[in-house]
């Protein structure tokens, strides 16, 4: 598994805690804020084996239940919605998954609706923060200040509580039951975070490379495209998962925005296997589709978490 | 919210200002580019987040169906608020929700970067198995506690029954209380791991000499935790706070999913009241009051925990 760095967003946090060369390299290098726990190393040597039982125990209790979902959801329906018995119990089968793909209730369909939000969320997301924060970064401008507030203040805006007069907006601009819509709806709660880190991240590109491009002619977009952007990259990887997290997980908006069921994303079509709007409340079928709806965040979280850890690092979070 | 705090930005303003001081006719230029590359950011957010603001603001004083024609009304949708039982029965329901689960999510997300933060081995794989319950999400989270919160078949009761602490009949969503003590358990295996990051960011960037001249002076563990920890922690005790207390304020998706407000409408959450209210019964400008009053409380809450627990610091 990665390791989690926790410190690569900023010089103002060089350490990733779980790199001891690059902490004591921190360290020796006096830069305030920046070691890592000092009197860990002193423990180090005594109790690893008891440190490491404790983790196991600990973290079993915040992984067993997901594991015992994802068991649970390869019993057959009858296993699921029965008391248990030793008989059937350990009876494991693909089942629910074969019933949930096979088109009777086109969770397919609700699947890649949730894949292409979350990616054109995602894609929207990066883009637009990616050149909000160029301009933020590098450009001074009047009322910059103004404009930069301005973005942060969805910050503060919870979007359940504009959820009534969206609806109406939404409407107005035929973005009701729409895609692109709730993508669009999506990428501008995720732009407060997206646009922070990526002002950040070019904040930090150190000015000779800037000065070097434009003493060689590069146009602003040239310099934003060949020069800048491998640079701000991790950047625009934290904004962009960010973006495709929230999205996939995303409830409530999918649900007052999305009436067609063919338009529905998966957390929203499972509420329908819930209620049993298909004919009879299959538990099994709820599983599985939960599952179906964890996976895709466990992967892609275990891939990319320290571009994850760097925006809670830089603090760029939103309740 | 989180954000406001570092937008000062000092250490590249320097170079900025000279990069862009070369040539004046550059300015206008500049000005204009830094413009255009902010203008998408901007278009997005003032469309699907300002101006819905302050339509939501201007509908609440009408009394505007779903659909068909609406007329002003002035304030009564905020004075049929006050005697309107079921909207305040879920701000109360809210908070009381909300003072249930933040301090067990604070104190076990507290305990939880106490056991991480060090970079012993394996404390970076136990960091990514306690957070990802909040990665997963709650609704798929809330599903599987539906199936396993069932009388008899669920695995809740078939555990609690063989340890002799309930019965295995016992139905989870038909009493309050037990929906309630079931929605918090869930919310608090969930929202722990975040604050043990939070948490864990803000200590790992205290310079660890406090902590060998503490050792030096004969300081034991609690004491440094208590006089140098928790101080220099203030920031990120008050962001976790705030992120964790607006979060439960805010809730819909454990309350909708498990227990669906039930019984009656004794854990309809506020989100869930203007949920109902616009989607069920069409009553979007009261909805719209109702959201106007949320965001008044939220931005109290923050308000007021931002300032209480950051005030006397730097």
């Amino acid at each position: 598994m990665a390791s989690v760095r926790s410190g690569q967003q900023s010089g103002a946090r060089p350490s990733p805690a779980s790199d001891p060369g690059a902490r004591r390299q921190a360290r020796g290098g006096g830069r305030p804020g920046a070691a890592g726990r000092g009197r860990s190393g002193r423990r180090a040597s005594g109790g690893l084996g008891l440190y490491i039982a404790a983790g196991v125990l600990i973290s079993a209790v915040f992984v067993v239940p997901l594991l015992w979902e994802m068991f649970r959801s390869l019993q057959p329906e009858s296993t699921v919605s029965n008391p248990p018995s030793a008989a059937t119990f350990g009876h494991l089968t693909f089942a629910n998954y074969r019933t949930l793909l096979s088109g009777q209730d086109d969770i397919i369909r609700n699947v890649m609706n949730s894949l292409i939000v979350a990616v054109l969320t995602a894609a929207l997301t990066a883009v637009v923060s990616t050149m909000a924060g160029y301009g933020f970064g590098l450009f001074r401008f009047r009322g910059s200040g103004l404009v930069f507030g301005l973005v942060l203040l969805a910050f503060m805006i919870p979007f359940q509580a504009v959820l009534t007069p969206l609806f109406l907006e939404l409407h107005y601009l035929h973005l009701l039951n729409s895609l692109i819509g709730l993508a669009l709806f999506y990428t501008t709660f995720n732009l407060p975070v997206g646009v922070y880190v990526m002002r950040n991240s070019f904040l930090q590109v150190p000015r000779e490379i800037v000065d070097a491009a434009r003493v060689d002619g590069a146009s602003v977009t040239r310099t934003l495209l060949s020069v800048l952007r491998p640079l701000v990259l991790p950047g625009i990887a934290t904004s962009a998962l960010y973006a495709f997290l929230f999205s996939w997980t995303e409830f409530l908006g999918a649900l007052s925005f999305m009436t067609n069921d063919s338009l529905f994303t998966l957390p929203v079509a499972l509420s329908n296997v819930e209620t049993g709007t298909y004919g009879a409340i299959n538990y099994g079928l709820l599983l599985a589709g939960a599952v179906i709806a964890m996976i895709p965040c466990i992967v892609v979280y275990v891939a990319l978490q320290r571009y994850y850890v760097r925006g809670l690092v830089s603090g760029a979070l939103k309740g | 919210m989180a954000a406001t705090e570092a937008s000062g930005a000092t250490p590249a303003a320097g170079w900025r200002a000279g990069w862009l001081r070369r040539r004046s006719a550059a300015d206008r230029r500049n000005a204009r580019v830094g413009l255009v590359f902010t203008a998408p950011a901007l278009v997005l957010v003032g469309a699907f987040a300002l101006f819905p603001l302050g339509f939501g603001v201007y509908i609440s004083l009408t009394n505007w169906p779903l659909v068909g024609p609406y007329h002003f009304i002035g304030l009564s949708n905020y004075s049929s608020l006050i005697h309107d039982s079921v909207f305040l029965q879920s701000i109360l329901f809210t908070l009381k929700y909300t003072a249930i689960v933040t301090i067990p999510i604070f104190v076990v997300g507290y305990a939880l970067a106490v056991f991480v933060r060090s970079n012993r081995r394996g404390s970076t794989v136990f960091r990514t198995l306690i957070f990802l319950p909040y990665i997963v999400g709650l609704v798929a989270e809330s599903y599987m506690a539906v199936v396993e919160l069932q009388p008899s078949s669920g695995t809740v009761n078939f555990v609690l029954s063989k340890l002799g602490i309930v019965s295995d009949t016992t139905a989870w969503t038909v009493r309050t209380g037990l929906a309630t003590t079931a929605v918090c358990i869930l919310v608090v295996w969930f929202a722990s791991g975040l604050t043990m990051m939070l948490l864990m960011a803000g200590m790992q960037s205290i310079p660890t000499d406090l902590y060998e001249s503490a050792r030096v002076d004969g300081a034991s563990w609690w004491s440094a935790e208590r006089r140098i920890t928790m101080p220099l922690l203030r920031r990120s005790i008050a962001l976790s706070l705030i992120i964790s207390v607006v979060g439960s304020f805010l809730a819909f998706n454990q309350f909708f999913i498990i227990t669906d407000g039930g019984p009656g409408t004794s854990t309809e959450s506020v989100v869930m009241s203007i949920f109902q209210t616009a989607f069920a019964d069409t009553d979007v400008g009261l909805a719209s009051a109702m959201s106007v009053v949320l965001i008044i409380v939220v931005g109290l809450i923050t308000f007021v925990q931002f300032h209480y627990l950051q005030g006397d610091v730097d």
